[in-house]
């Protein structure tokens, strides 16, 4: 064999070898999809993912409403009508947790859920900061103030819930 | 040897013909294409299939609620330093200062007038406004086009993604992304970013954030579908996009920004 086709024989070899190895590494159903190679190169199983197999861990009212009916009449009624019950309701500290019925088990629900009576929780939107909207405009009702107070002048020391029905907005 | 037709007057005009036809730039034929005529009379977006997102900042208070929500929905770590959709508060000073913050990315929500930890009052803050921010989900994202392995990708209806189980963690689209909307995820140690909240979006729900918002500062919905809210706030209010110098198309569009955003 002439001593010029030896290195063509490497090459073929080593060819042989990447495409072997290539044809186990990367997954059948990776491609470019609508000949995409710039923004659509992927493996198409991954959208799958995203799409089906995330679990939803926010249910909304609806959820909620299977047994605690009344409140959500309550709060629809109410100036916190759009306010999420998960939005005051699920715990990222696990020491305000607790449920009396295990809801992880009995239906599924992912999330923490709990009562948090504390002034930090109300603050997050009713504590007065200067550049906030002052008006609120998601209710149905129509456009009314929004309502913000002074933590350090308004009753420091308190809880909030003492005075006010969070459910109902209205005092006690 | 042949006589030559071609006379000086002849020469001269065919010349001047081929320097004016190479100064036409091919995109100034694009106008004569019917369908070319036709994007510009419709509206621009009454065909794309696609996702976006409407930030309505002037009625964001900043309570967090979107944030928590969000990380919680999406598994991200409370704890952790790092989220996919956070909150910046802009405020300038009777001094001309701008300060800009975002505690925690705004998980716990502002309760105090301490931007960049500088106690202000009333008087000393002439103005000040809430930007929520999020992953823009580009028409061209930059992220997508420097991974080098394809662990990122845009789907046929334009939200970005990042496969977990082909991302090798090089860091490339977290330093390509114009927004800094991604960072890596502190359990899977790969790129992490909003998902518009795919799972939820495509079972006809809302995006966690969108839920959360009390305030209807958060919208998504369909570009082409003229039921949407967030088709009737493109196409009937003056809404801006962030950083377009960049090229990149973002599809979360904002109302009442300012200048001192960035």
């Amino acid at each position: 064999m002439n001593h010029a086709w030896r290195p063509l024989i490497l090459i073929v070899a080593l060819l042989v070898v990447l495409l072997t190895v290539r044809w186990f590494l990367v997954p059948s159903d990776f491609m470019a999809k609508n000949g995409d190679y710039k923004y659509q190169w992927h493996r198409v199983g991954s959208e799958k993912f995203w799409r089906d197999e995330f679990t939803v861990k926010h249910k909304g009212r609806e959820f909620c409403k299977q047994c605690h009916e009344d409140k959500i009449e309550l709060v629809a009624d109410s100036g916190h009508a759009r306010v999420q019950c998960e939005n005051c309701h699920v715990m990222f500290n696990p020491e305000k947790k607790g449920h009396p019925v295990d809801l992880k088990a009995d239906f599924g629900y992912l999330l923490d859920i709990g009562i948090d009576r504390s002034r930090e929780l109300c603050k997050r939107c009713h504590s007065k900061l200067p550049y906030r909207p002052k008006e609120f405009t998601s209710l149905t009702k129509g456009v009314k103030p929004f309502k913000m107070i002074d933590p350090q002048e308004h009753n420091p020391g308190e809880e909030c819930v003492d005075c006010h029905d969070v459910h109902r907005t209205g005092f006690k | 040897m042949k006589q030559m037709n071609l006379t000086r007057r002849k020469l001269l005009k065919m010349g001047m013909l081929s320097v004016c036809g190479t100064m036409i730039p091919l995109s100034a034929l694009e106008i004569f294409k019917p369908e070319a005529l036709a994007t510009t009379l419709d509206h621009p977006y009454s065909q794309k299939k696609r996702w976006a997102f409407v930030v309505d900042t002037t009625k964001c208070v900043g309570c967090g609620m979107c944030v928590k929500a969000c990380k919680l929905e999406n598994e991200i770590p409370f704890d952790a330093e790092v989220t996919r959709t956070w909150i910046e508060r802009y405020v300038l000073t009777n001094k001309g200062d701008v300060l800009i913050d975002s505690p925690h990315g705004d998980r716990y929500g502002y309760t105090k007038n301490d931007p960049e930890g500088h106690d202000l009052t009333d008087a000393e803050t002439l103005k000040g406004f809430f930007v929520p921010k999020l992953c823009n989900h580009c028409e061209k994202p930059s992220c997508v086009q420097v991974c080098p392995v394809g662990a990122t990708y845009k789907t046929d209806d334009g939200v970005v993604l990042v496969d977990r189980t082909w991302c090798i963690g090089c860091g490339y689209c977290i330093t390509n992304c114009p927004y800094f909307a991604r960072f890596f995820h502190p359990v899977y140690n790969t790129a992490e970013k909003c998902t518009f909240c795919y799972h939820r979006i495509s079972k006809g729900l809302k995006s966690a954030c969108v839920d959360a918002c009390a305030f209807g500062v958060r919208k998504i919905g369909m570009l082409h579908d003229p039921d949407s809210e967030v088709f009737k706030i493109i196409t009937t209010q003056r809404t801006m996009v962030l950083k377009p110098e960049y090229g990149n198309e973002p599809h979360v569009f904002y109302l009442g920004l300012d200048h001192i955003v960035r």
